[in-house]
């Protein structure tokens, strides 16, 4: 199986269960959690499900394409429900069925891991996957965004569909995968490793950096102030990705990183604040 | 009767497991007991329990119900309630009437002020099952976690959640339900194995038709089959696992039906030390290394939650993950040996240990004067270079790859970097240890250099903490206070350091010079008051008496190390005929000096016979053990101190303290002021509990 036949089929089961297949979000994230489909979806109390590929950006795991599992841009695959239904890990482990895995000659397991992201105010409870030992999923249920309590709670499934494809294909090597039957992994994305892991670890101006993350943080509090609040979460998230290449740069000491990321999260659960009790309002 | 609990959830941690299994087991034997359907302790051996990461499984054998309560209901006398001829008057008429019986049912009843007229009345007993499903609810409710979470749309709060519910009482099903989860009388077999429904009846039928779908329910004996496996699988190569039993207690409740699995990886890797292999594997994967003699092989073994792996999937893709791992860790490694850790060491400037305290550069400065300190204080001159050596280099291994990528390897990476680049092995040694112990359960440093700069570093950070205003407050603890301060209570405690703890204090508080945000005394005294606190709590999960650990450490701080040598002197004598008798006549010579001025003894006003011989009886053993206090004998001491008794006794038999002579009575309290002070240095004896 290829990794768009992987992603075909994981599209295929969740519109089944019912989910809406949103497109991956235009912003640069860390994680699908912090796409809106997700963040703001999951404040309210309206019924959500919906299932999306997103590419997420971790400067520091750069390896300039020359590590056989790390790189600093990944796709994961997104499925959030709300509420979650009670035999949700069934249907995960039916997800898993229908892509031509026979579980009973396999180990499966759900290994405790639960999930934090302070930037966005964000914690849940939950498992890593392990698949073989291969961590293929976290899954989660979320118990607080943007420092409100969830209610009702909604489960996250996120799978690492690079890590998942490695298992299907048998392969050693992310770069070996084959996208499609004629197009691997490497051809699509090596460059792309190489020059980013470069811009990530020496090239970034870290001064510019810097001054954009001050300058879009002003501007998010700003929009807050006006209850532009999806511009404003969008600020956010520009900061959080400079934040992640000053990091990647080497350029945040302990203290300072403290200090960006609660200045992130301070105006995340404005946001958050502000868009429940529009909720409410109307 | 036969009682059956099981509730089935996601997968829970281990520690919940153990913890809820615990938390039932009693709240279920205390409920019997309220509800007195427990007649003596007997009854308590009869509830055992199970459990994997999915089950919390309670069996027991009940009565079947309460006993039936007999009642006495007295009413008017028996002349008032019939006449002579034996009918009825309106008295007794109207008793029945309120009993709602007939008048025909009244009893005689013989009491002691003559007959009166009552009924017997015989209330039954509640049946067991309402009363287990009265409290079960609530018992299985308010469980207990570390941590918690709410699912669906309810508050309610659990480990995980709550799949179905099966619970029994001779055979069949009790009526209740759990956030809306209602009892039923089935159970579901393995997850991936043999996911239906199975109807029980019994205990032994539900054991059994488990294990047929593929649930071992007794840890135990998950246990035994993972180590039995585990040595079928190693006996061909000779090896055996290193010993690891946080994970084999984490994996026994992880998996519901054992399959132990060997592999194997490259021997490449095997130039890597043994630490980064067992931490590669563990952290991640959950898989044991495999040691021949001290030997690292190129194996490890794996507890799959399967019957059994034909196709060897589950082995090669562990392989597979594994040797990725490896291959990472190899990495780090190539890259951090190609400078030297002095080399590295001149950025430890750039990393903040916390923000007034300045950088990690500026915590080794002070490492490197305490470490000293301490060295000339315990007189230890052929360590001290070895020590202050190590303080330079230990913290440089944050900066490595390895480090940052297995957080748990640090000061041992540091240990192991240096011993590569040939430091003697008092330094790499101290460098490897300076963690240790990260909890009561760890265990100290081996080499006495790595005892000195652990407790430097520890120090350094409780102090530092504590001075820019950081404290301890229920589970708030970012600088681990709490643990560093177990640790250097632990290190002193097993490598018997002795010292003046306050001067070492003063030494930590002076070389953080202006960085400290509260006064300097302040501070001291603030960490000597937290010592207190720790030692307490490490005493008395020693297993020590309350009463002695506050006796024994009302004297102060001077000698950490003394604390617990007196301690232990008063511990041992608790049993001794003579030990109840001294803490009376101790606890009389305090009562007695309550609220008075400080008098000085006059020897020439000492008249009576007894008041002289109590002076000279207790110069003797004052200028005898003074010595023996500061050496820190104090099982001596407190023999000595036992001579004393008699003649505080004589002295209060035959001597009117408060006597009406101002002159006398202030020389008697002078005497037993002096008495007190030298008690008060060795334990504060009115706090020991003594019975009778």
């Amino acid at each position: 199986m290829s990794l768009q036949n992987l992603i075909m089929s994981l599209q295929r089961f969740w519109a089944d269960q019912g989910c809406y297949l949103a497109q991956p979000y235009d912003v640069e994230v860390g994680a699908g959690t912090m796409t809106p489909d997700t963040f703001f979806r999951v404040l309210d109390d309206r019924d959500w499900k919906v299932a999306y590929v997103q590419p997420s950006r971790r400067p520091t795991d750069g390896r300039f394409g020359e590590n056989p599992h790390r790189v600093q841009k990944h796709f994961q695959y997104q499925v959030i429900i709300k509420p979650a239904p009670s035999d949700i890990q069934k249907m995960y482990i039916d997800s898993l069925t229908s892509l031509g895995i026979d579980l009973q000659e396999h180990d499966l397991r759900f290994d405790e891991d639960d999930w934090e992201s302070p930037t966005i105010g964000a914690w849940g409870v939950g498992w890593q996957v392990l698949l073989d030992g291969l961590e293929i999923t976290q899954f989660t249920y979320f118990q607080q965004a943007g420092g409100i309590d969830l209610s009702p709670v909604p489960v996250e499934i996120t799978y690492g569909l690079e890590r998942l494809e490695m298992f299907l294909e048998e392969k050693d090597n992310i770069f070996d995968l084959n996208w499609s039957d004629d197009v691997t992994y490497r051809e699509l994305r090596v460059r792309e490793e190489k020059e980013f892991s470069e811009y990530n670890f020496n090239q970034a101006d870290v001064q510019l950096l810097h001054s954009s993350f001050q300058k879009n943080h002003r501007e998010a509090q700003r929009l807050v102030d006006k209850g532009l609040l999806l511009p404003a979460y969008d600020m956010c998230l520009k900061c959080s990705h400079f934040f992640n290449l000053l990091d990647s740069r080497g350029a945040i000491s302990v203290t300072e990183r403290v200090k960006m990321i609660s200045q992130i999260r301070v105006v995340v659960n404005r946001i958050a604040q502000k868009f429940t009790s529009q909720e409410v309002s109307a | 009767m036969e009682f059956l609990l099981e509730i089935i959830t996601e997968e829970m941690p281990s520690v919940h497991v153990k913890g809820a299994l615990m938390q039932l087991e009693n709240r279920l034997a205390e409920g019997l007991i309220a509800n007195k359907l427990v007649d003596g302790k007997d009854s308590f051996g009869k509830i055992r329990t199970y459990g994997t990461c999915r089950r919390l499984i309670l069996h027991g054998g009940f009565v079947e119900k309460q006993q039936d309560k007999q009642e006495t209901i007295v009413g008017p006398p028996r002349s008032v309630a019939f006449t002579e001829d034996g009918s009825a008057t309106p008295a007794a008429i109207g008793f029945a009437k309120s009993q709602g019986v007939n008048v025909g049912d009244l009893e005689i009843i013989q009491t002691e002020k003559g007959d009166y007229v009552g009924i017997n009345k015989i209330e039954a007993g509640k049946p067991t099952p309402d009363i287990l499903e009265q409290i079960l609810p609530n018992i299985i409710g308010t469980l207990s976690f570390p941590k918690m979470m709410r699912w669906g749309d309810s508050s309610f709060r659990f480990s995980r959640p709550i799949k179905s519910i099966l619970c029994l009482f001779d055979r069949k099903s009790l009526h209740f339900s759990v956030n809306g989860v209602p009892a039923k009388n089935f159970t579901t077999g393995h997850k991936i194995y043999s996911p239906k429904k199975l109807k029980v009846e019994t205990f032994a039928e539900y054991r059994a038709l488990l294990k047929q779908n593929g649930v071992v329910i007794d840890p135990e004996e998950r246990r035994t089959q993972i180590l039995k496996q585990a040595e079928k699988k190693l006996a061909r190569l000779e090896a055996k696992l290193h010993p690891d039993n946080q994970l084999l207690e984490k994996l026994t409740y992880d998996v519901e039906h054992p399959y132990v699995f060997l592999g194997c990886f490259p021997q490449e890797y095997l130039n890597l030390p043994l630490e980064v292999l067992s931490t590669a594997m563990r952290e991640g994967q959950r898989l044991f290394s495999v040691l021949k003699g001290k030997k690292q092989l190129p194996y490890f073994l794996g507890v799959a939650d399967a019957y059994k792996d034909p196709k060897f999937l589950i082995r090669k893709g562990n392989e597979r993950v594994l040797k990725a791992r490896m291959e990472d860790a190899k990495f780090f490694w190539e890259q951090d040996v190609i400078s030297s850790l002095k080399e590295k060491s001149k950025k430890l400037d750039q990393i903040i240990f916390q923000e007034r305290l300045g950088s990690y550069q500026d915590k080794t400065d002070r490492l490197k004067k305490i470490v000293a300190y301490i060295a000339d204080r315990l007189e230890l001159q052929a360590e001290k270079n070895a020590a202050t050596g190590a303080a330079e280099l230990c913290k440089v291994d944050l900066m490595t790859d390895m480090v940052r990528e297995f957080p748990s390897l640090q000061g041992k990476m540091g240990g192991l970097y240096a011993k590569e680049e040939g430091y003697a092995i008092l330094v790499w040694k101290a460098i490897y240890e300076h963690y240790q112990p990260v909890s009561l359960d760890d265990s100290s440093p081996s080499s006495m250099t790595g005892a000195i700069l652990s407790i430097a570093d520890k120090l350094d950070t409780i102090v530092g903490a504590t001075g820019v205003g950081i404290e301890v407050s229920g589970s708030k603890d970012p600088f681990g206070i709490r643990r560093n301060a177990h640790g250097v209570c632990k290190i002193i405690q097993e490598k018997k350091l002795s010292f003046s703890f306050p001067r070492l204090l003063d030494k930590v508080i002076n070389t953080m010079k202006d960085r400290l945000v509260r006064e300097k005394e302040d501070v001291k005294y603030y960490v000597l008051d937290f010592f207190k606190s720790r030692l307490q709590h490490i005493f008395e999960s020693q297993g020590y008496r309350y009463d002695l650990v506050k006796a024994s450490l009302a004297p102060g701080l001077d000698n950490v190390y003394h604390s617990y040598l007196r301690l232990e002197a008063l511990d041992s004598l608790k049993d001794s005929p003579q030990f109840g008798p001294m803490i009376k006549i101790a606890k009389r010579v305090n009562n007695i000096l309550r609220n008075q001025s400080q008098y000085k003894v006059n020897e020439e006003l000492l008249l009576e016979k007894q008041e002289r011989e109590l002076h000279t009886t207790f110069s003797i053993i004052r200028d005898n053990i003074l010595p023996m206090i500061a050496i820190g004998d104090f099982a001596k001491v407190q023999r000595m101190i036992f001579r004393m008794r008699s003649s505080i006794n004589d002295f209060f038999d035959h001597v009117l303290v408060m006597a009406d002579d101002k002159r006398l009575r202030r020389n008697r309290l002078a005497l037993l002021q002096e008495i007190s002070r030298l008690l008060s240095q060795i334990a504060d004896y009115s706090l020991v509990v003594i019975e009778g």
